[in-house]
């Protein structure tokens, strides 16, 4: 990233940690204004925490986080005019549904206090807004978990806050609701405007929804660009294997390309060892006479539109499971037991380590 | 063929022996003394009743009894307020330890509670000399009894909140705080009303064991009439002077207290059941 974009968030050399783990270790990122972001990784790769971070719920052990380029350090919780939404949506549950949406406004000091009316009106164009008119009166247990998830979203959003965060938005939610709530999302980031940062450890999600990926592992980002950028061209082994599952071949480069499964794969790097991941659904499978790898059709699982295709390929001790669409198949027969070819039709090298 | 009463098989015979003896067992030990109590009270009328409620020294007691409970109440309820805060909403060194500490009045004797407290500020105690040289007294008069009494009682507050505030957790603070509200606000707005059922409850259980505490009062009280005596001690002393209707009379009042703090908790249950879920 050049430097001449405009920062709404910098998070520099950003370090903590929990006892003896190390929750983030060095984080650099800089957050584009009205961008949404996704923090993507396994869990405990320190996702949570850095949301916590900027929220200024945790107090990192050292480094600079900076909001439109001022130090955040003097900051407290109540200054940094952040909606956070927890994972669990921390709902006051004496509260009624209106009342927790107007609690922002109604703790203000008096001197910026709205009148109670002018509180009464800005509640009643959230609930709107959140499509949860008429259910100001109920309380959160009266509420589904998608209501829920919306309360706490209208609730954050009360306090006008110059930067929305999302702690595992749909982690609570079945799947369908999950993915309705997921367009609308991506409808109310496109109204407001507003930069938002979210966590989630579905790659599905943060690729689906956000403008740029920062993957995470082990307290470290490992990559950061757009949904394309990340899934094209993974910059780790790591990447490669948590987009999409993939597996790992040892290869030889030689003159600027290496033989993957059955295909030549050209590559930046200097001749010697090399790993060569391979996606599941990148994997070519034809019947016995064609040029390939040749491999045993294990089993054979159908799930949706795909079927899952488990190989034994010689010199691999695990299986490989191959993807491929159920309509490419439609009509041919796979034979548990027989020999099948395959072809890698892309795959991604990266020196051995 | 005869279908058994529940899926656990029993026949009504077993059920309806059981449902029997756990209500004698509770009769027995439970309301017959109670009875007994209003029944001995009232043994020679209403009349004989109502003097000895009026008697000066049944008066100096409900007085005091009412005193020390106003100081120990309040006391323990900040202190178990405290308590429970930091137990449930922060990691330190020594917390387990503290849960432990505060349940060491329900495992200790009242006596020996009671004599802790001599052997503290007693003439012949550790900071004996030194109270007596600033010729203040402890031990033998007021300040004594309130001292064991916030000593026996400390528990119940926070052992009613450590473990409705652990379920709460910490997520609703932390939303409040980052909506904007102060460290003041969000206790006022979020966790008390929370905590409110459990919080009556616990000062109601507190309120009602030191208002009847006998054993470490007794201790650090030196039974002077009319002036250390709680209402607990007074039944003790009229009774062993055979004056029996006094005695129950005053007994019945602590007997009155148990009941309506039986009531309550029954009311708070039920409201603290519908509004508070753990």
């Amino acid at each position: 990233m050049s430097k001449s974009e405009p920062v709404a968030i910098g998070v520099s050399n950003l370090s903590h940690t929990f006892g003896d783990f190390p929750a983030l270790n060095n984080v650099s990122l800089d957050v584009r204004p009205g961008e949404l972001l996704a923090l993507l990784g396994p869990s405990g790769s320190g996702k949570t925490t850095l949301l916590r971070a900027i929220a200024g719920l945790a107090r990192p052990d050292s480094g600079v986080i900076s909001f439109q380029g001022a130090d955040a350090e003097g900051l407290s919780l109540r200054d940094r005019r952040v909606g956070f939404v927890f994972q669990q949506y921390a709902l006051f549950r004496h509260m009624t549904v209106a009342d927790n949406i107007g609690f922002g406004l109604r703790v203000r000091p008096r001197r910026r206090r709205p009148t109670r009316a002018a509180i009464a009106s800005r509640v009643a164009e959230l609930l709107a807004l959140v499509q949860l008119d008429g259910l100001g009166s109920r309380f959160p247990d009266q509420l589904s978990g998608g209501q829920r998830q919306r309360v706490a979203l209208a609730r954050a959003l009360a306090i006008e806050p110059q930067v929305l965060l999302l702690d595992e938005p749909f982690g609570a939610l079945d799947a369908k609701v999950r993915k309705e709530l997921r367009q609308w999302l991506r409808g109310l980031h496109k109204e407001t405007g507003l930069t938002t940062i979210f966590v989630t450890h579905d790659q599905e999600e943060a690729m689906e929804l956000a403008d740029r990926v920062v993957i995470m592992r082990e307290g470290r980002v490992e990559q950061v660009g757009t949904p394309a950028e990340i899934y094209d061209a993974p910059a780790t082994p790591f990447v490669c294997d948590f987009l999409g599952h993939a597996f790992r071949f040892s290869v030889a480069v030689q003159g600027g390309s290496a033989r993957v499964l059955g295909a030549d794969v050209a590559t930046k790097l200097a001749d010697g060892p090399a790993l060569a991941y391979v996606r599941s659904h990148d994997v070519a499978v034809a019947p016995v006479e064609a040029n390939g790898v040749a491999a045993r059709l294990l089993a054979l699982r159908g799930s949706g539109a795909s079927l899952a295709l488990e190989f034994a390929l010689p010199g691999l001790s695990a299986p490989v499971e191959v993807l491929c669409p159920r309509v490419n198949v439609a009509g041919e027969d796979f034979v548990v037991g027989a020999d099948y070819v395959l072809t890698a039709r892309a795959a991604h090298i990266f020196p051995a380590p | 063929m005869r279908i058994a009463s529940s899926v656990t098989g029993e026949s009504a015979l077993v059920k309806y022996l059981l449902i029997g003896l756990a209500l004698i067992w509770l009769a027995g030990f439970l309301l017959l003394p109670l009875i007994v109590v209003f029944v001995e009270a009232l043994r020679q009328g209403v009349g004989a009743y109502l003097t000895a409620l009026v008697h000066d020294d049944a008066l100096a007691a409900m007085r005091l009894t009412l005193l020390v409970s106003a100081i120990a109440v309040p006391a323990n309820l900040v202190f178990g307020l405290v308590a429970s805060w930091s137990i449930a909403k922060f990691r330190f060194r020594g917390r387990n330890f503290l849960i432990t500490i505060i349940d060491i009045p329900f495992s200790v004797s009242p006596v020996i509670s009671g004599l802790v407290f001599v052997l503290l500020f007693g003439a012949q105690g550790v900071f004996g000399a030194f109270l007596v040289s600033q010729k203040i007294q402890i031990i033998f008069a007021v300040p004594g009894i309130v001292l064991a009494t916030i000593f026996v009682t400390f528990p119940f507050v926070a052992r009613q909140l450590i473990p409705l505030m652990q379920a709460q957790g910490i997520d609703e603070e932390e939303a409040a705080l980052s909506l904007g509200a102060s460290g003041f606000r969000t206790f006022c707005l979020v966790t008390l009303p929370n905590i409110k059922w459990a919080l009556f409850y616990g000062v109601l259980l507190c309120n009602a064991r030191a208002m009847g505490e006998f054993g470490a009062v007794s201790v650090v009280s030196g039974h002077i009439r009319g002036l250390t005596n709680t209402m607990p001690l007074h039944v003790e002393i009229l009774y062993n002077e055979y004056n029996f209707v006094a005695a129950f009379a005053t007994a019945s009042l602590l007997a009155l207290l148990a009941l309506v703090t039986l009531g309550l908790k029954t009311l708070l249950e039920r409201r603290g059941g519908r509004d508070v879920k753990i």
